[in-house]
């Protein structure tokens, strides 16, 4: 079953505003169309620049296309009203690159996973803890790291923190920004597992987003290319190395 | 900061907030530390030298300036704590929303800004009294007015600022709500950056407050207000001049210890800057990136 669809979506960035006539024009994404089939990772894989953010913005719902439509479990994201798009915000959460501008660095690591809990659920405050602690659990972090603030934790921690308040609400969905790439290498390993298994364990899908065509190796089962804003290339990650476009080749050789 | 490297930070800010908590006890409990009505007008004892009596002595219809100065302490510090928090909350309301919102509203608001910065401030302020008329009242407003712009200006910065944080995107993901993502990831991350900006500002509203009741703007006489006592004094510059340095004395050191208490806090962030100084929102250093 695909889960998130995105079809032959563009955005413009335009530099303006409304008394200036001269307008800016950056056309960060072109014709995107991918899919996100239930339980698989996509990977998106791109140079710095190539507009890999933009299009996890515009997949999550936090940035509206100029064109195409992005379908999440059925429903366009941007055309459903606001009640049912709350509903499917739940099934779509996100971890993005650099942790430490991701937590509210005045909030300690329990209300930075109570955060969605709050919003979508109402539990009592022992159920609440206990919430807590087991998502802390989950991804290998301990009940004493709660009361900490985000800068008495290392990089990997707070990834960890990250990764437990997206999969708080247990979302089908996990948009993943580079969220490896600020780590150093053992560190990496270790999320990269970590995020595998819970896919597994949980029956999480993922859209991973990264410059790095190890990562993405690791935990993808089909890669798209993403070259200056178009998808260039899609394969399955077993053959990737038959890539044929020059702009993948480039990338995926540049690894060898 | 030469003296918060050579003494210590922590112990710096706790000398200058005990000295401007001492004078601000003084305003408030001005009744019962003045020695005399400051205004009981008694001709017999006018321009009396300071005397046990009259510690600071009495201006030229025999009112104690002791007493005068601090229930003066007592006016310039209310009034400007009535501006100051006037400024801060109408700020808040509309410097969140331009930031926040952006686009249309966000323009027009902030052209609106710019026309008001566009004319010196004092001189507008001169220019509304002179239209409004004369009066304490009509000072204050005319100071909020003009004051609230600035502060407008710097919270809008700071909003647009913070909203681009990866922190309100995933807030946002989390399903928070905008009002929700204001009292809890905005508004908080906004305080610390308002408190220094604040502290700076006192001193310049001080300024203003008495220099316009010096030249006869602001408050009236005979209520005790430092500028306008310098007002009434200056006719004795040269024969009796405790009577503008004991006012003067006065605004120097409060407009003083809340500078360097601000730039205290401020550390060498780039927030120190007065927002008069800079019309441009200060942007380094702020939310927590890195
Ligand atoms: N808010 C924005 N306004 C204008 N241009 C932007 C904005 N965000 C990104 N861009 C531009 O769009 C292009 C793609 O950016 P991004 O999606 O962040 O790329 P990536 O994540 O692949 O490095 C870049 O050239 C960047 O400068
Ligand atoms: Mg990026």
């Amino acid at each position: 079953m695909s889960l998130l669809i995105a079809k032959q979506i563009s955005k413009t960035y335009t530099a303006s505003s409304w008394f200036q006539s001269k307008k800016k024009e950056h056309s960060a994404i072109t014709n995107v169309s991918f899919v996100v089939e239930s339980g698989m990772c996509l990977g998106i894989l791109g140079e710095s620049g190539a507009g890999k953010s933009t299009l996890g913005k515009i997949a999550l719902g936090l940035l509206p296309p100029d064109q195409g439509s992005i379908s999440f479990q059925g429903e366009d994201l941007y055309r459903v009203n606001r009640h049912k798009r709350k509903q499917l915000r739940r099934d779509l959460q996100v971890v993005f690159q650099d942790c430490y501008s991701a937590v509210n660095p005045r909030m300690t690591v329990k209300q930075i996973i109570e955060e969605p809990l709050r919003n979508f659920r109402r539990l009592s405050v022992s159920d609440e803890n206990r919430t807590v602690a087991n998502l802390l659990e989950t991804v290998g972090l301990t009940i004493n790291d709660m009361n900490k603030l985000p800068n008495q934790l290392s990089g990997g921690q707070l990834q960890r923190v990250n990764i437990a308040r997206a999969i708080a609400l247990e979302p089908k969905l996990i948009v993943l920004d580079e969220p490896v790439s600020s780590l150093d290498l053992i560190i990496q390993k270790q999320i990269l597992d970590h995020l595998k298994e819970l896919k597994e364990k949980i029956g999480l899908s993922y859209l991973f987003i990264s410059h790095d065509i190890a990562a993405v190796e690791v935990i993808s089962d089909r890669i798209a290319i993403l070259d200056k804003g178009e998808i260039v290339e899609t394969l399955d990650t077993s053959n990737m190395y038959a890539c044929t476009h020059p702009a993948s080749q480039k990338i995926i050789r540049s690894s060898l | 900061m030469l003296m918060s490297r050579l003494l210590g930070k922590q112990l710096v800010i706790s000398v200058l907030t005990t000295l401007l908590a001492l004078i601000t006890l003084a305003g408030i409990f001005a009744p019962f530390l003045a020695p005399h009505d400051p205004n009981l007008v008694d001709l017999s004892h006018k321009l009396n030298s300071p005397s046990l009596e009259f510690p600071l002595g009495t201006d030229q219809l025999g009112r104690c300036v002791l007493s005068r100065l601090l229930y003066g302490t007592r006016v310039t510090l209310s009034l400007t704590l009535l501006i100051v928090a006037s400024c801060v909350a109408i700020a808040l309301i509309i410097g969140s929303i331009a930031g926040y919102v952006g686009g249309l509203i966000d323009n027009i608001l902030m052209r609106v800004c710019d026309t008001i910065l566009s004319f010196p401030s004092f001189i507008l302020a001169i220019c509304l009294i002179s239209i409004w008329g004369v009066g304490w009242q009509q000072m204050v407003f005319v100071l909020i007015t003009i004051q609230s712009v600035y502060y407008t200006r710097f919270i809008r910065g700071l909003v647009t600022n913070l909203r681009q944080q990866n922190y309100i995107l995933a807030a946002k993901v989390c399903g928070s709500s905008p009002f929700l993502i204001m009292i809890r990831h905005i508004i908080p991350n906004l305080l610390s950056p308002l408190v220094i900006v604040v502290t700076l500002e006192i001193g310049w509203v001080i300024m203003d407050i008495s220099a316009l009741s010096f030249i006869g703007l602001g408050v009236q006489s005979p209520t005790p207000e430092w500028g306008a006592m310098i007002n009434e004094g200056k006719s004795f510059l040269l024969s009796h001049p405790r009577l503008l340095l004991a006012p003067g004395i006065m605004i120097f050191c409060v407009v003083a210890l809340f500078n360097l208490l601000g730039e205290t806090l401020g550390g060498k962030k780039g927030t120190t800057k007065s927002i008069r100084k800079s019309k441009k929102e200060p942007v380094e250093g702020l939310g927590g990136t890195q």
